[in-house]
């Protein structure tokens, strides 16, 4: 008869702290390789559609601007263009991973570890983070030959560009758990996330514009995170930038409580 | 009592139409299966890019925005047509070579210049339909146009048959898809964006326009252009010749692979 025993030690469940580093680490290192292992397609390919995005605009109508802002067109173009590829790939970044992950059925790589949803939520949403801003950071230094971009207020520079990449890495968190199909994901792209980028005053001033253009541009988020990172480099802003500020902090906090939301009751995941 | 004649190859008269028929189906079977990816966002991104000069020029220039309209109107719809040839066949051929279903088409009694055909022709007649739905928004913006209505076809058809053909062979080359988007992406895109689709040539800096008049992609939206509101930079004939040219060269080169198997039968 054998005599009752414990459990080893070894057997018992593992205990982390407060946060699970090493899991977190994982997670993060896991999206951010992700997109490094094809920088080609996504980091050189936006770089080289937003120079020619440049070009184009500056080509067609650059010759007809005297001075957007009391700044050359393309020196007011410049900024807005770096932060639509910022926010396009954030967005692509989450959005596409989890959307992949979820048609080749490895999502539950990301559902088993003992991770707590608000750190499923950081890790995503950092991995699309550096992406935006390494795309940004690319994308600005292939412009700078060609635009002379000033550098007024960094701060807002970084902090915009901060905002904006973590609200639009947590939308593709929302838009890929929402998505079963690469055909849905599409339909977001096109009818939803590419207009808000387009009609946001990339690439015209929101001060010109008639009411009716300038209340839509009023209404889009992406209108203040570009408006004041174009504030950082030529000091001037079409909107009120305490608003601007105010609605990025508060959209990302909205975001990051939904997003924490989606993970901790299993939406479209645990089915 | 002889079985010869049971036993031989089957015959086929100068074309094997079935055959032909058959590839020609199964290429579109793989592209019309998905009309959102397909039609609707070039519609609506061409859309926005429209509205965007619309709202650009009028805010920011003394410029007409219909006249600016007008004139990239056509450049969109010829760079839509072209994107859409392009993928017909070029994605087509790299999920067939990856999938190895590329033999189906390999083994099928046709002849290289049927198969180079078929994807010229699958590619011309998708990118066609995506430039008609094209076309049909840009009515939002402008009125149709149509001054010439043979060059217009000529150069909507070339357009589509020189990208099928560039797909193709695109699509014979690459091994990975990171081959094709970096192609696409880093040549035909700029050479695309950069051949007059935005801006009428004239008004370029003298480099430019010298380096632009190298770029065959200008001469088919230039043609195309002028078949619409028919206003043209370039010599019309100049123009139909380098889109026959281009169009004979690509043939070459395709016929030339699918005849030796190029990365296909190896």
């Amino acid at each position: 008869m054998s005599s009752p025993r414990t459990l080893p030690q070894a057997l018992a469940p593992r205990h982390y702290s407060t946060v699970n580093w090493v899991g977190l680490q994982t997670l993060y290192m896991k999206e951010v390789r992700r997109f490094m292992s094809v920088a080609t397609q996504t980091i050189l390919a936006p770089m080289v559609t937003t120079l020619l995005f440049l070009a184009v605009f500056v080509l067609a109508l650059g010759h007809a601007v005297d001075k957007v802002a009391g700044e050359p067109y393309m020196a007011f173009l410049a900024p807005g263009l770096i932060m639509m590829a910022i926010t396009q790939n954030a967005f692509a970044n989450t959005s596409s991973s989890i959307l992949i992950s979820k048609i080749q059925g490895n999502i539950v790589d990301l559902l088993m570890p003992p991770l707590t949803p608000l750190e499923r939520t950081v890790g995503l949403a950092g991995g699309g983070l550096t992406r935006g801003l390494v795309v940004g950071v690319a994308t600005w230094v292939a412009m700078v030959p060609f635009v002379p971009v000033g550098l007024a207020h960094p701060g807002f520079i970084l902090f915009h560009a901060v905002m904006a990449s973590l609200l639009m890495s947590l939308v593709g968190v929302l838009a890929g758990v929402w998505a079963e199909k690469f055909d849905h994901m599409a339909a977001i792209t096109n009818f939803i996330v590419t207009p808000a980028a387009f009609l946001s005053g990339t690439f015209y001033s929101a001060e010109r514009l008639p009411p009716l253009w300038q209340g839509v541009a009023h209404a889009n988020p992406l209108f203040y995170m570009i408006d004041g990172f174009r504030y950082g480099f030529i000091g001037h802003a079409d909107g009120s930038l305490t608003a601007g500020i105010l609605v990025l902090l508060g959209a990302n906090a909205v975001l990051l409580w939904l997003t924490h939301r989606l993970f901790a009751t299993g939406y479209h995941l645990k089915a | 009592m002889s079985r010869a004649f049971a036993l031989q190859a089957r015959r086929f008269g100068p074309v094997n139409w079935i055959g032909c028929w058959s590839l020609l189906r199964r290429q579109f079977k793989n592209g019309f299966s998905d009309l959102h990816y397909t039609i609707l966002g070039p519609v609506i991104s061409n859309a926005l890019y429209l509205l965007l000069f619309v709202i650009a020029s009028s805010s920011l220039t003394t410029l007409d925005p219909k006249a600016i309209v007008t004139f990239i109107a056509p450049g969109l719809i010829s760079f839509a047509i072209a994107e859409r040839a392009f993928e017909v066949s070029g994605a087509n051929l790299i999920f067939d070579k990856h999938e190895r279903i590329h033999f189906d088409w390999l083994m099928a009694p046709l002849t290289p210049t049927e198969k180079a055909a078929c994807f010229a022709l699958s590619s011309t007649i998708g990118g066609m339909a995506v430039g008609v739905a094209v076309a049909l928004m840009t009515l939002l913006f402008v009125p149709a146009a149509v001054a010439h209505l043979g060059a217009l076809l000529f150069f909507a058809l070339a357009t589509g048959m020189m990208h099928g053909l560039i797909g193709t062979l695109l699509g014979i080359w690459a091994v990975k898809w990171d081959q094709y988007t970096a192609l696409h992406t880093f040549v035909l895109l700029p050479l695309a964006f950069l051949s007059g689709v935005f801006a009428p040539v004239a008004s370029m800096p003298e480099t430019a326009q010298t380096l632009i008049a190298f770029n065959p992609i200008f001469y088919l939206i230039d043609g195309f252009r002028y078949g619409a509101i028919g206003e043209a930079s370039a010599d019309l004939r100049l123009s139909v010749g380098v889109a026959v040219a281009v169009n004979a060269g690509l043939f070459a080169w395709v016929h030339y692979w699918l005849r030796t198997g190029y990365r296909l039968k190896s």
